[in-house]
């Protein structure tokens, strides 16, 4: 019955009034309108990086911007081994397990199912919480190491190029003295701009999905006949593991 | 032209269309191919020495993950292709504006 209503829907003129021209809820074409609007929030932050690196090759006052993989080597509770992009490999990897979880809690939300949605959200919130506090760690490790908003004490020299060559991976790894001199400003201040905008990104997500959870907990969404809101929070959850990819290909790999 | 003929069928505030079930098929695929893109990603690292092909293969590969996640996750794939166009059509000019300050960026690094 209700397939036959929407398929004499889809016979209307698309923008003569009367139905919807994209066949969504009004709902989900706002937040996918304001995902495009902050995708342009963190590609504006991702093109000042791009134009800040090139511009900071190599100047008489600092060194050149250091390979990012080599500076963040660090993994909990192996101090001073040399472990470069195995930790951020473990972040991006929670983050598309609580990318499926969710993915997953949408498609019991076609079903009706309540049960479903509410395992699957748990594991996503869970998947969220895990990854924030891996940045926390990093974060914490990284200011430990000398870097601040406002001035970068990874400016390579030529002895520090030639230590960070002659370790391979798992090998011992501490910066000696004369590894390390002041480097471009904008590469300590924009990590943590961009990854701290991300992370408050993941950090609403979070709350989001625990306003969600409850909902669904409560039967709001049973009592209404479906469960879109989780398809919205999924939207903005999945946007912010989209901009993950992008992050750690910029700020990690290259 | 023709009208919607019973007003008040159509509310636009509430107005939600009925979302089948794909099943979990696809979404197993996009998430073991996101998996075998990040290992890749992490292997290359490794093997290939740093240069500016690796950077491209890095790109490249970043742009497939994105692909499937706002294809796949987002669903946007099974949306109206309208919907589809007014999201991705306006995203392209980033990339024009990336391509053009990294070009200034260079060209400021080389007078300073």
């Amino acid at each position: 019955m209700a397939n036959q209503a929407e398929a004499t829907f889809e016979k209307q003129p698309m923008w003569s009034g009367g139905r919807s021209p994209f066949n969504v809820s009004y709902g989900k074409l706002m937040m996918w309108i304001f995902l495009l609007s902050d995708a342009f929030t963190f590609s504006s932050l991702l093109v000042q990086y791009g134009a800040q690196r090139f511009s900071n090759i190599e100047t008489a006052v600092t060194t050149s911007w250091p390979d990012p993989a080599s500076i963040f080597n660090h993994f909990p509770f192996m101090h001073g081994v040399h472990l470069p992009l195995l930790f951020v490999s473990v972040m991006t990897f929670i983050l598309i397990v609580s990318s499926v979880t969710m993915v997953l809690a949408v498609e019991a939300g076609h079903r009706n199912s309540k049960k479903e949605v509410q395992k699957y959200m748990v594991y996503t919130i869970f998947g969220g919480i895990a990854f924030l506090s891996c940045q926390a760690w990093e974060w914490a490790t990284f200011i430990h190491e000398g870097a601040r908003l406002d001035s970068n004490f990874f400016g390579i020299t030529e002895q520090g190029y030639k230590h960070l060559q002659s370790v391979s991976f798992s090998d011992h790894f501490e910066w000696a003295d004369g590894d390390r001199t002041w480097g471009p400003v904008p590469f300590a201040a924009l990590f943590f701009i961009v990854t701290g905008f991300h992370g408050f990104h993941v950090f609403s997500g979070v709350v989001i999905n625990v306003v969600v959870y409850i909902m669904t907990v409560r039967g709001v969404f049973e009592r209404r006949g479906h469960y879109e809101m989780i398809e919205k929070a999924g939207l903005y959850w999945h946007f912010v593991d989209l901009v993950w990819v992008f992050v750690f290909t910029f700020f990690y790999l290259i | 032209m023709e009208f919607y003929t019973k007003p008040g069928d159509y509310d636009p505030i509430n107005y939600v269309p009925h979302q089948a079930s794909h099943g979990t098929k696809e979404l197993w695929k996009t998430f073991w191919l996101l998996l075998g893109i990040t290992i890749l990603d992490f292997i290359i690292y490794f093997v290939m020495p740093a240069t500016g092909l690796r950077n491209v293969i890095f790109i490249f590969f970043g742009l497939v993950k994105a692909y499937y996640i706002v294809g796949a996750f987002m669903h946007l794939k099974h949306e109206k292709i309208n919907l589809a166009l007014i999201i991705l059509v306006p995203t392209v000019f980033i990339i024009g504006l990336v391509m053009g300050l990294l070009y200034e960026g260079n060209a400021i690094s080389l007078m300073k």
